[in-house]
C-alpha cells in the first residue's frame, strides 16, 4: 500500500520543496511588508497610514482562497498582465500574511511603555531614532511568538495554492491520486508531513523567543 | 553673577481639553541652582517639568532654555534636550540593552561620539554612581535604587547644562531612597543645575537653594528654602508642610 | 488599464450569489456550534488537573491544528469516501475539527485566567465540580475569551471558502461558476470579497453580545489580580 509513496517519492519531494520555498519567500516578503505597514499605522503616517489600514482591513476580511483568485485571475485581467500560478500564489500569500503581520507589529510597537519613549526623547534622540533604537528592538522581540504563529499558519495555507494549480505538496499528492487513486495513503502521508514541518517551525519560534525575549 | 537663567518660564498655560493643568506659571532656574518643585499630587508639577524639555506641549506663555524658546516651531528639540538631562519616576531604562549600552546610546547617536569614547565615559559615570561592576548587567537584574542611579548616569553622559528630576524617588522602596538622594546631593555640591520635582522635604531643606510650591496648576510660593520651611507665606503651603512633615 | 467594468452580469446572477451566501452562513454556523462543543470539552480537559486529560487534549490540539484545513476536507471527502458522507457534512466535519482545536486552546487559556481561588470557593460552598464549571468558571472564562472567540468565528467564515473544493455550493464556489459563465473575473471576486467582509464584520460584532464581553479588559485584569 505504501508503494504509491515510494514510487512517486521524487515527485512528492519536489512538491514539498515547492511548499518550502514558497513559504520561505512569503515569510521574507510578508514580514517586510508587515513591518512597513505596521510602522506606517503605528506612527499614523499621513495618507499612507490610512491606506495601510484600509488594505489590512480588506485582506483580513477576505478568505485566502479569494485573495489567490484575485491575484491569479482578477488582478491580471484588470491590469492586463500575465502571471504564473506560482507567482500569483506568492503575491497573494505575501499580501495576505503581510496584512496579518502588520497588525502583530503594530500591537508590539504599541506595547512599549510611553515612559521609555519619553526617556529616549529626553536624551535628545529624534522620533525616528527612538523608533529605531528603543521601540522597534523591543517590539521585534515581543512579536516573535505571533510571527511564528503566522508562519505556521502560512505554511499550512500554502496547500491552498494547489487550487489554482501550483504543484506544491498538496497539489503533487492530488495529481498522483488522480492517476493511482490511493487517497488514504497519500493524504495520510501529506497530513503527517505538514504536521512534522509545522511542529518543527513552531519549535524554532519557541527557541528564538526563549533566546531573545526581553525580561522586564 | 548676572548671567541669564538656564530655564525661564513665563506665564505658562496648559490644559487637557477643558481641564486646566497649568494656570500662568512663572519661574526661573539659574545656573548652579538647585530648585525643588513640590506640591500636592495633581498640582501640575510633573507636567511643568515635562514642558521644560518639550515632552509636554503648552498652549500659551513661554519657556526658554538657554535663551531658546522650547515651543517655537523651528526649535531643534533633540539638540535642546541633549543639553538638559532628565530622570524619570520609573527610571525608564531601556530593558533590551545592558546598563552600559543604555549610557552609550544617546552619546553615539545624538552627540556623535565614537563607541569607544562613549563606553569610556559611560564606565566613568557608572563608577561615579558606584555601579561600575554592573556595566554588563541588564536593567531588570538591578534593584530600583540601582536602576535610578544608572538613569542619573545616563543623563550625565551627555554632559548636560542642567538636569530635570521628575519624582526620582517616589517609585522606590524606602531603603533605596537614600542611595539615590546621596548621588543627587553630590551632584548639587559639585554645582550641577537641578530642577527637582519631589516630596523629599529633607532633601529640599538640606540641598535646595529655592523651593517652588505649586497647587492646582499655580505657583503659590517661590522662596529660598530656608525661608520656605521656616516662614511659609500662604496657608496652602503651611497646610501642605504640616501634612507632609508629620509623616 | 484597458479593463472595461461591467457589473450587470453579476446583478443578473444575484440568485446564485445569494444562495451561495446562505450556504456559507449555514456551513459556518453549524461548524461554529460543533467546534464550540469540541473546544469546551477539549479545552476543559487541557486545563484540568489530570495529566492524561491534559496530554490527550494537547495531542488533539497539536494534531488538528497542524494539518491544513484543505487536507482535513479532502480526508473526509476522498480518503474516507466509503463513509459516503454528503459534501456538506465533510466540510462541516473538517471545519469543526480544525477550528475546534483553536477554540480548545482559547478555552484552556480562558479557564487558566480565572482565579484558582474561584474553583476552591465554589467547591467549599458544596457545589460539585460540574456545577462549579457551569456556574462559576465558564461564565467568567467566557467573558475573558469572547474577543478571541469572535476572531476565531471570523476566521471560520473565511475558512469555509475552502469547502468549494469539495463542491459545496457556497459563496466562493458560486463565484467560480459565475466567473466561468460571464468572464467578469474582477467584478465577481471583488463582489464576494465585499460580501465576506460584511459577514466577518457582522459575525465579530455578534459575539460581543456575550454578557459582559465588552468589559473584557477589566475582567481580565480582575482575573490577574
Amino acid at each position: 500500500m505504501l508503494d504509491v509513496i515510494t514510487r512517486n517519492l521524487p515527485f512528492l519531494l519536489a512538491g514539498l520543496w515547492t511548499t518550502i520555498h514558497l513559504s520561505i519567500w512569503t515569510i521574507v516578503g510578508g514580514t517586510l511588508l508587515g513591518a512597513v505597514l505596521g510602522i506606517l499605522r503605528y506612527v499614523r503616517f499621513p495618507v499612507l497610514g490610512t491606506a495601510s489600514m484600509l488594505f489590512i482591513e480588506f485582506i483580513r476580511g477576505t478568505p485566502l482562497l479569494v485573495v489567490l483568485l484575485i491575484t491569479y485571475f482578477a488582478l491580471p485581467a484588470l491590469l492586463g498582465y500575465k502571471t504564473t500560478a506560482y507567482n500569483a500564489a506568492l503575491l497573494g500569500f505575501i499580501l495576505f500574511t503581510g496584512a496579518y503581520i502588520a497588525e502583530d507589529f503594530r500591537a508590539g510597537l504599541r506595547s512599549v511603555r510611553p515612559g521609555l519613549i519619553q526617556a529616549g526623547l529626553a536624551t535628545g534622540l529624534t522620533r525616528w531614532q527612538v523608533l529605531r533604537f528603543v521601540i522597534a528592538p523591543q517590539a521585534t522581540r515581543i512579536v516573535i511568538p505571533s510571527l511564528f504563529n503566522q508562519y505556521v499558519r502560512l505554511l499550512k495555507f500554502t496547500s491552498v495554492a494547489s487550487i489554482i494549480g501550483v504543484t506544491e505538496l498538496t497539489g503533487a499528492a492530488l495529481l498522483i491520486n488522480a492517476r493511482d487513486f490511493h487517497p488514504v495513503t497519500l493524504l495520510g502521508a501529506v497530513a503527517v508531513t505538514y504536521l512534522v514541518v509545522c511542529y518543527a517551525l513552531s519549535m524554532v519560534g519557541r527557541v528564538l523567543y526563549a533566546r531573545f525575549a526581553v525580561r522586564t | 553673577m548676572s548671567e541669564a537663567p538656564i530655564v525661564e518660564i513665563r506665564d505658562l498655560h496648559k490644559s487637557y481639553g477643558a481641564t486646566p493643568v497649568l494656570r500662568g506659571c512663572t519661574m526661573n532656574v539659574n545656573r548652579g541652582e538647585v530648585v525643588v518643585v513640590c506640591g500636592p499630587s495633581g498640582s501640575g508639577k510633573s507636567t511643568l517639568i515635562k514642558c521644560v524639555n518639550g515632552l509636554e506641549r503648552y498652549q500659551s506663555g513661554s519657556i526658554k532654555v538657554e535663551g531658546i524658546e522650547v515651543g517655537a516651531k523651528d526649535t531643534d528639540l533633540p539638540k535642546l534636550r541633549s543639553r538638559i538631562g532628565m530622570v524619570f519616576q520609573h527610571f525608564e531604562l531601556y530593558p533590551h540593552m545592558s546598563v552600559l549600552k543604555n549610557l552609550e546610546l544617546a552619546q553615539v547617536h545624538v552627540l556623535k561620539r565614537s563607541r569607544a569614547e562613549a563606553a569610556e565615559r559611560g564606565r566613568q559615570l557608572l563608577k561615579r554612581v558606584g555601579l561600575e561592576a554592573k556595566a554588563d548587567a541588564m536593567p531588570v537584574d538591578l534593584s530600583g535604587g540601582q536602576q535610578q542611579r544608572v538613569a542619573i548616569a545616563r543623563a550625565l553622559a551627555l554632559d548636560p547644562q542642567a538636569i530635570l528630576f521628575d519624582e526620582p524617588t517616589s517609585a522606590l522602596d524606602p531603603e533605596m531612597i537614600h542611595e539615590v538622594l546621596q548621588v543627587m546631593t553630590e551632584l548639587a555640591t559639585e554645582g550641577m543645575t537641578m530642577m527637582v520635582v519631589t516630596h523629599e522635604m529633607g532633601f529640599a531643606r538640606r540641598v535646595a537653594n529655592r523651593v517652588v510650591f505649586m497647587d492646582a496648576g499655580e505657583i503659590v510660593e517661590n522662596a529660598g528654602s530656608e525661608e520656605f520651611f521656616s516662614r511659609p507665606r500662604t496657608p496652602r503651603a503651611t497646610e501642605f508642610l504640616s501634612k507632609i512633615l508629620s509623616h | 488599464m484597458n479593463y472595461r467594468f461591467d457589473w450587470t452580469p453579476i446583478w443578473e446572477q444575484r440568485d446564485l450569489i445569494l444562495s451561495g451566501l446562505w450556504m456559507t452562513i449555514a456551513v459556518s454556523l453549524v461548524s461554529l456550534a460543533i467546534s464550540i462543543v469540541i473546544g469546551f470539552v477539549v479545552g476543559t480537559g487541557g486545563a484540568s488537573g489530570s495529566r492524561s486529560a491534559r496530554l490527550g487534549a494537547a495531542l488533539f490540539v497539536d494534531t488538528m491544528r497542524n494539518i491544513p484545513l484543505l487536507i482535513h476536507m479532502y480526508i473526509w471527502y476522498m480518503a474516507l469516501a466509503f463513509l459516503k458522507l454528503p459534501a456538506f457534512a465533510c466540510a462541516v466535519l473538517g471545519l469543526s475539527l480544525y477550528s475546534g482545536a483553536y477554540v480548545a486552546e482559547v478555552v484552556r487559556s480562558g479557564i487558566g485566567a480565572v482565579r484558582r481561588g474561584q474553583m476552591q470557593a465554589a467547591l467549599a460552598t458544596g457545589l460539585t465540580r460540574i456545577q462549579a464549571f457551569r456556574f462559576i468558571i465558564y461564565p467568567q472564562a467566557l467573558r475573558i475569551i469572547a474577543p478571541s472567540l469572535a476572531s476565531l468565528f471570523s476566521q471560520l467564515i473565511k475558512d469555509s471558502s475552502l469547502a468549494s473544493v469539495i463542491a459545496v455550493a457556497e459563496l466562493t464556489y458560486e463565484a467560480g461558476a459565475i466567473e466561468g459563465q460571464t468572464f467578469r473575473t474582477f467584478e465577481v471576486y471583488i463582489t464576494i470579497s465585499v460580501l465576506y467582509l460584511i459577514l466577518v464584520t457582522v459575525a465579530s460584532q455578534l459575539v460581543m453580545l456575550v454578557p459582559g464581553a465588552r468589559n473584557d479588559a477589566s475582567s481580565a485584569r480582575f482575573a490577574d489580580a
